[in-house]
């Protein structure tokens, strides 16, 4: 790009070409999701599984795998994060929008502790906030469609009986992380290519 | 209709133009993810930049990220205001039957 004389056409193409430039990273986000994804759809599934077939008396101490995870989440979002050439505003308001979701889970937690039961609807309902927003953010229709899948899965969660309520939240990751994050993956290897 | 020669002179030239415009939407950008967009040398570049750093159009921080060397570009809050200045006085200058934005 050279230095010399620009018409006002000129300036308002630089402007408008070097703005459009500035994109949200999605690699990260494909990562998380699946990460996720697998790690809910893992122990929501054990946990069926031994309250099905076993007399395990606290089948929900499955859950604990999470703590884990979310240092792994936070660890790997760091390193990435930190190597970056840009980092905007979009991007950071995706990382807010999953971090206040970290932090509203934990207080929900903490509140339904003595009723885990309410936990599975509760989650569900929250969870489907962020996966909604980051939809638009980076303008994904089918993280959309996973947020909206969320908040139907917390009914059946919720009014679905002791037979399917239980399978809501394994359903819940294949519909709202696994199938959008594959997706996604897909999308950013092809641009990248 | 405005004069063409009110539009800022210090964002009136298309490297610095186009280095600002990046930064106007990020909350940092690396300097070599500038020199990618814009296509400029990496001399050219850091002349045009630290135009824009005595300006004080932008801040400069240089830091090491695994060992490799670093530059980090941010826009100020004045550049932010000379920005959108300029692209005022753009659109009064490109439509000038337009009528004024108030408030």
């Amino acid at each position: 790009m050279e230095e010399k004389l620009m018409s006002g056409e000129e300036s308002l193409k630089i402007i408008t070409e070097m703005i459009n430039r500035t994109k949200i990273n999605i690699r990260q986000s494909s990562f998380h999701l699946l990460f996720w994804g697998w790690l809910i759809f893992a122990c929501s599934l054990t946990e069926y599984l031994l309250w099905k077939f076993t007399d395990f008396a606290s089948p929900w101490y499955v859950w604990f795998f999470v703590i884990p995870g979310v240092f792994v989440s936070l660890i790997y979002g760091f390193i990435i994060g930190s190597k970056e050439k840009i980092h905007t505003y979009a991007d950071k308001l995706y990382s807010c929008v999953w971090l206040g979701f970290l932090a509203a889970s934990l207080v929900l937690f903490i509140i339904v502790y003595r009723n885990i039961g309410l936990f599975a609807p509760l989650i569900l309902t929250l969870a489907g906030m962020p996966t909604f927003i980051s939809g638009f953010i980076i303008k994904f229709r089918p993280l959309i469609i996973g947020g909206i899948t969320f908040w139907i899965l917390a009914l059946i969660a919720h009014f679905g009986g002791p037979s399917i309520a239980p399978l809501a939240m394994p359903v819940a990751m294949l519909t709202s992380y696994l199938i959008p994050g594959y997706l996604l993956k897909r999308k950013v290897d092809h641009e990248s290519v | 209709m405005k004069a063409f020669k009110d539009l800022d002179p210090v964002l009136h030239s298309p490297l610095r133009l186009a280095a600002v415009s990046l930064l106007m939407s990020a909350e940092s950008a690396d300097f070599t993810f500038i020199q990618e967009q814009t296509g400029a040398t990496a001399g050219n570049l850091s002349v045009q930049i630290s135009k824009l750093k005595d300006a004080g159009y932008i801040e400069v921080t240089k830091k090491f990220n695994n060992n490799y060397p670093q530059t980090l570009c941010r826009i100020t809050p004045f550049g932010r205001k000379r920005f959108a200045e300029y692209v005022k006085a753009l659109r009064d200058y490109l439509e000038p039957d337009l009528p004024t934005e108030k408030g």
